[in-house]
């Protein structure tokens, strides 16, 4: 995409200038109290954005988030004694911390099950504020709330109108830096394909808790403004159709950063202006609602966009791509020697009920060399590949990974230490560039923590810039260069499966385990994957691979593992395997003069057997 | 009988509390058939196109009235005015029964054709959206034809309480769980046994399949959606006698209808009734412990049950191809 | 030529027409409404109170308006949300310069935006909303901006605990109140008004305002024995506490409110049960031949009107204001509201005011314009009286 960094400092002066001026030459206290309201309810939009938008979290719950915020402002100043400012910055950090209550139950569940989830979470809250009424005096509110002061007065509106411009202008630069890097592409990752995501080394449930932690401090700053402004706060504030109010500015205003914003303007001014008609109010909402659903697939943000790129086409050109530079090296923090033991699997089980895809399976694998797993369907490669990757935990077994035990670590960490693995079904994430795909391989490899990143510091922006030259060198060595900003969805099937493969290599692997790579590939492009497999193997990884295009594996593999039924059945290298009596027992069946066929080595002829039409009845395992 | 005494004060008011628990059992059980029904309703639409009404209480409220209206019109009274005991007898209650399931089976049919079927399968929550659009016009319509004031709907089989031993029940909360149990099992019957129920089992399961061995797919999408409306309208109806028919009873009682398909698996519909009763008396017991508890905890026990078993009680796990 | 003069006559009848217009219309005066209309269970008295609102001015324009200038009614509606209903006065006094708000329907709402009115010195009648604390916030300041005229729960829970304390043999009264913001504040009036008799309630339960099986609360009740039942919410979950009385068979003594004037209560409880209630009431459509019309008036409008005594309240708050506002000579206002607490002898709807406000009180109606009353036969609401009634005196009536 490109970056119109101008462009934006412009419309962010642009903007400044209005909140700062505007309010001095509108001076009716209407207009400064409506102009207030866009600038909480960006606030809140803006927060949720990340969760909604971003992290694919669609939470029907917020209002119990802008509650926290507000009643905690509102206890801690009449109750406790708390001057403003201070009870303002408590608000946040007690609003963090429901966030973090809400994503823990969230993250076990998907889909309407989430829904119900934050709706039940923001229902709960609703509940207590107006029952407990010793504490949160229900309907009757607290009143008395501390306004923020400059100096010795309280805020007028004009100054509220000041401070929540303030506010959301920080707001957006320091959202705008974290989306726009390594955080937005986990994010998004996250949104698209989970279980990708978690393998190439982002920790799912990091990002998660911390899309809702995002989402709930900004809800609940939004709650304590309001709070303070009005200097009241009554259970009849926190309704559901708040959350659904600020769900509706979401994905109305669309997932862009400047989304929200449009979202918040639009539909505050509607909603003030909307005032005038009581009769035709909510019946107009609605059909507006409707409408602009068919007419703005993408939210208004989108729609904007599209028109601007119909009016002026220039904006559709993609940025230039950098010259190429030397070729991608593997950087190693400690040399590898050849041959050492990489992976030592000891007992692998796993039972699923009275099916047992892994049965006692002992795995070695050494460095620099080429592995393949191999096996009828339903053999249990994939349940073996999952387990080694940490995808799937064994019931009994170890697994020692370098020196390190990893039975027991989640995906994300089994790959930081140096494992890395493609999927069988196809994992891209989708929607984002080929070059961002890639660059969510590189994201545990990057310096730059959440700080660094939510506050745009130059280390983060040049470790941006590092990314994207590394991940273009990647991109050169697989031969797709010029693809690089490019829809990953819109690519062509095998250059989808070498995209996969990029970003695994991305992740810096020591030990590369690819399911299935030459699926669905055409000879030619077979042909090419085992370059590019030798290439790999050439850049010093180790390399694990379940195939069933025999010649591929017979050319290519120091050794191969074979499965039947989950357990180990035979193991040596390719010229021993082809010719052991037990595996020609398993893919063929039991010696029948009629039907038995030959093996073909080595020549990439039109004679040789695709063993995966030759499916043994077996169960397959998820 | 009352034994004198010490005795008897103990065990007079034990047995208050029996009777209090068993009518509250009752009256959770009637209510919770509502949720049933409405739940029934979610998991038709979900199973067959992935989406579900977000404005399905609406349809209740759409039930409640055109019944209102529906029972107006029978007795002479034109569309709006109040009803009299009278006015509602029987015949006339089912007469409005069937009006309500055409006129909000109808209004299913557009709510598919306009807030549903042009955002389908996108990856994006429009439909939820578009849904609650929908909602919200129909609960302004009705809100201009009836206004805000809510209307009573007489029982039609009276205000009589029934007394069993110490025990009053409502002859309409009899009424309603009678009616609904009959027609869960009636649905059950047809989704099993008839061609008509295979065929919407088997887009559920899956759209191409069913295609190639020849469904209408779009007729049994639109199917599914009536059926999901009419009953929400249904459980309007039912329940309008016990709460009266007002333009805002629609989002708490499908809110609850929801969470009960949630805890008891939405993909499942035997789950999704499990759950309806289950809300319902769990709603009845904790209301008889301490009455403003208990919509937090019902809500409280949802997202614990969701943590424990994600894909509810009855659900079928999800599995991630890998 | 004659076309030269011709043109120039016209331009100069209509350049007058314009400013005189322009002039009109800045003379003419606001008032502007703001209530529930349409988004909760008052919204019906927020409509009733609206349609008063605007025949009241209607009749005024009809009389010259006031101070020799048209009065114009400008109407919002709050949803039943505080903050809309904030939004909303803003609106009226910075964007539309209204000279006075009627409004709201909700006290949870009038307390959410009381200091705004106040602050910026415009005067407010409120018509509807019961909330005690309404016009006691800011009853300490050199001027108080917010009057009402309504039914003031301190006053209607005098009358009822008056006659509760007599009725009640065993001296066990119970209350019972929906959970919103009215029942609230209800059950808080009703605590302390009976302390003031020297009596302590043996049970104060809530209930859900959308409930509709009250029995765990009623049974908590009896068992503590209470014989007298004190009932603060309105007319549907008074209805649906009624109906859970006859399921589990408890009759006590049933006091409720003013709420339970709507016509929706006994369609709800049936014509017999709605007899069990002993009620609050202050006006009715058919108390005199004005109610009448008026109620018809409104009815042509809103047909399914069914709480009286807000649109008579709100025709009353008006014409209230009207008369401030000729006796201040002005619209300004400090002036306005320092002419309310002078004004006498305004012919209204409920009464005729003589001296209704004063420094110290911004009530237009107290418990002296309140009686208690019982539905007869489900159609009228008809003066109750028994033993109890007629052994209320002045000094029973604390609050």
């Amino acid at each position: 995409m490109k970056t119109y960094p101008k462009t934006h400092f412009l419309g962010l002066l642009a903007v400044a200038t209005i909140i700062g001026v505007g309010p001095i030459i509108f001076d009716n206290d209407f207009y400064l109290h409506v102009a207030f309201l866009v600038g909480v309810n960006y606030i809140a939009a803006a927060g949720l954005n990340v969760l909604v938008g971003h992290a694919g979290q669609k939470s029907l719950g917020h209002a119990g988030l802008f509650a926290v915020g507000a009643y905690t402002v509102a206890l801690l100043t009449t109750r406790w004694g708390w001057g403003p400012w201070p009870a303002f910055v408590a608000s946040g950090v007690v609003a963090a911390i429901f966030g973090v209550v809400i994503a823990l139950p969230a993250l076990r569940v998907k889909g309407p099950a989430l829904a119900m989830v934050t709706i039940g979470f923001g229902v709960v809250v609703e509940k207590v504020v107006s029952e407990w009424q010793d504490v949160f005096q229900g309907q009757q509110g607290i009143y008395g709330v501390l306004p923020l002061t400059l100096g010795d007065s309280s805020f007028s509106t004009r100054e509220w109108v000041w401070f929540a411009g303030a506010v959301g202008l920080v707001l957006h630069l320091m959202l705008r830096a974290l989306l726009r890097g390594r955080f937005g592409r986990a994010f998004m990752a996250v949104n698209t394909a989970e279980l990708a995501a978690e393998s190439v080394g982002v920790s799912v449930y990091k990002f998660k808790v911390l899309a809702f932690v995002i989402s709930a401090v900004t809800c609940g700053l939004a709650g304590a403004i309001t709070a303070q402004q009005n200097q009241y706060i009554s259970s009849d504030f926190i309704t559901f159709n708040l959350s659904i109010f600020y769900l509706v500015i979401v994905l109305f205003g669309g997932k862009s950063i400047y989304g929200p914003l449009l979202g918040a303007i639009v539909l505050t001014i509607l909603d003030a202006t909307l005032a005038r008609w009581p009769d035709a109010q909510h019946f107009t909402y609605g059909v507006l609602l409707l409408f602009s659903l068919y007419a703005m697939k993408d939210g208004l943000a989108g729609a904007i966009r599209s028109a601007a790129q119909f009016l002026f086409p220039s904006l559709r050109e993609m940025p230039t791509l950098p010259k190429p530079s030397e070729r991608w090296k593997l950087a190693r923090e400690e040399a590898i020697k050849e041959d050492q033991p990489m992976l030592q699997a000891r007992g692998l089980y796993k039972a699923y009920g009275g099916v047992v895809p892994t049965n006692n399976v002992d795995i070695d694998l050494r460095a620099g060399h080429i592995h393949s797993l191999i096996g009828p369907n339903g053999a249990g490669k994939t349940t073996l590949l999952n387990i080694l990757s940490g995808i799937i935990p064994p019931d009994k077994g170890s697994i020692v990974f370098n020196g390190t035990d990893i039975g027991a670590l989640p995906p994300n960490a089994v790959c930081r230490l140096g494992l890395g693995r493609t999927f069988q079904n196809l994992k891209l994430f989708n929607d984002m560039s080929v070059l961002d795909n890639v660059k969510v391989g590189l994201h545990s490899r990057l310096p730059g923590g959440f700080g660094t990143c939510l506050f745009g510091l130059p280390s983060a922006q040049k470790s941006e810039r590092a990314a994207t030259k590394e991940a273009l060198s990647i991109l050169t060595l697989l031969g797709f260069r010029e693809m690089a900003y490019q829809r990953a969805g819109s690519l062509p099937y095998g250059l989808q499966r070498r995209l996969e493969l990029a970003r695994a290599l991305a992740t810096h692997p020591k030990l590369l385990l690819l399911d299935e790579p030459a699926a669905g590939l055409n000879p030619q492009e077979t042909h090419e994957l085992t370059d590019v497999i030798k290439t790999i193997k050439s850049l010093g990884i180790t390399v694990l691979l379940i195939e069933h295009h025999m010649d591929l594996v017979m050319k290519i593999s120091d050794h191969v593992i074979v499965l039947d039924h989950g357990e180990k059945i035979a193991e040596g290298v390719p010229a021993e395997i082809q010719n052991n009596p037990a595996v020609i027992a398993a893919y063929l069946g039991v010696e029948d003069d009629d039907e038995e066929q030959e093996l073909d080595v080595g020549e990439p002829s039109d004679r040789s057997i695709d063993f995966s039409s030759l499916s043994l009845p077996g169960e397959k395992y998820a | 009988m009352r034994r004198a005494g010490l005795r008897g004060e103990i065990s007079r008011a034990s047995e208050v509390r029996v009777i209090a628990i068993l009518q509250a059992i009752f009256s959770g059980l009637a209510l919770g058939s509502i949720y049933a029904l409405v739940a029934l309703g979610f998991n038709i639409t979900y199973n067959t196109t992935k989406t579900f009404n977000f404005g399905q209480g609406e349809f209740l409220v759409a039930g409640a009235f055109v019944a209102v209206s529906g029972l107006l019109l029978f007795s002479g009274k034109g569309l709006t005015g109040n009803l009299s005991p009278e006015d509602v007898t029987i015949s006339r209650y089912l007469l409005a029964m069937v009006l309500t399931i055409v006129v909000v089976g109808l209004l299913g049919v557009v709510l598919y054709y306009a807030a549903v079927r042009p955002f389908v399968g996108a990856t994006s929550l429009s439909w939820v959206l578009s849904t609650i659009g929908f909602g919200i016009i129909i609960q302004n319509s009705a809100l201009t034809i009836w206004g805000p004031s809510a209307m009573v709907m007489p029982s039609p089989l009276g205000r009589e309480v029934i007394r069993v031993g110490g025990a009053g029940f409502l002859p309409q909360e009899v009424l309603v769980l009678v009616i609904s149990i009959l027609i869960i099992l009636c649905l059950d019957w047809v989704m099993r046994r008839t061609k008509i129920g295979k065929a919407l089992r088997a887009v559920a399961q899956s759209k191409n399949a069913a295609v190639l061995m020849g469904i209408n797919v779009s007729a049994v999408i639109v199917l599914a959606f009536v059926v999901s409306s009419s009953l929400a309208g249904l459980a309007g109806l039912l329940i309008a006698p016990i709460t009266t028919a007002s333009v805002f009873m629609g989002l708490s009682l499908a809110l609850k209808a929801f969470a009960a398909a949630i805890v008891g698996g939405l993909d499942n519909p035997r789950g999704c009734i499990l759950g309806g009763f289950l809300l319902g008396l769990l709603e009845a017991l904790i209301g008889l412990w301490h009455a403003e508890l208990r919509e937090i905890s019902v809500f409280l026990m949802i997202i614990i049950v969701l943590v424990v078993r994600p894909q509810g009680l009855l659900g079928q796990r999800i599995v991630e191809k890998v | 030529m004659f076309k030269k003069s011709m043109l120039a006559r016209i331009v100069a009848v209509a350049a007058f027409a314009t400013l005189s217009i322009g002039a009109a219309q800045a003379q003419d005066i606001k008032i502007g409404y703001n209530a529930d209309q349409s988004a909760s269970g008052v919204a019906e008295l927020g409509i009733s109170g609206r349609w008063a609102f605007e025949a009241a001015i209607e009749d005024i324009n009809k009389k010259g308006g006031i101070l020799g200038r048209k009065v114009v009614g400008v109407v919002r509606d709050d949803l039943g949300a505080p903050p809309k209903s904030i939004q909303n006065m803003t609106e009226l006094i910075d964007s539309e310069k209204v000279s006075a708000v009627i409004g709201p329907a909700n006290s949870g709402n009038a307390l959410a935006w009381l200091h705004i009115p106040q602050n910026k010195k415009i005067p407010v009648i409120v018509p509807i909303a019961t909330g005690s604390d309404i016009t006691l916030r800011y009853a300490k300041e050199p001027q108080n901006y917010i009057f009402r005229v309504s039914m003031v729960d301190r006053e209607q829970v005098a009358l009822l605990v008056a006659y509760a304390v007599k009725a009640s043999k065993s001296q066990k009264i119970a209350i019972i109140g929906d959970s919103t913001g009215y029942g609230q504040g209800g059950i808080k009036d009703t605590t302390e008004i009976l302390k003031l008799h020297g009596v302590t309630p043996v049970a104060v339960e809530k209930f859900g305002s959308k409930d509709t099986d009250m029995t765990s609360q009623l049974n908590k009740i009896r068992d503590a024995g209470a014989d007298t039942v004190i009932i603060y919410g309105i007319a549907d979950g008074t209805a649906q506490v009624l109906r859970s009385m006859e399921k589990i068979n408890y009759t006590p003594v049933t006091l409720g409110t003013w709420g339970s004037l709507s016509s929706l209560f006994p369609r709800m409880t049936g014509t017999k049960l709605s007899e069990q209630l002993i009620l609050a009431a202050s006006t009715t459509e058919d108390s005199n031949p004005q109610a009448k019309m008026l109620a018809d008036r409104v009815r042509t409008h809103f047909p399914t009107l069914t709480t009286f005594p807000c649109a008579a309240q709100s025709y009353d708050s008006v014409m209230l204001l009207a008369a401030a506002m000729e006796l201040a000579g002005t619209t300004d206002g400090p002036k306005v509201a320092e002419a309310l607490e002078k004004v006498s002898g305004v012919q209204g709807i409920i009464k005729t005011y003589d001296k209704p406000f004063s420094k110290t009180n911004h009530e237009g109606l107290s418990v002296s314009d309140f009686y208690l009353a019982k539905w007869k036969d489900g159609k009228t609401v008809v003066r109750y009286e028994d033993e109890f009634t007629r052994s209320i005196t002045a000094a029973d009536l604390k609050r």
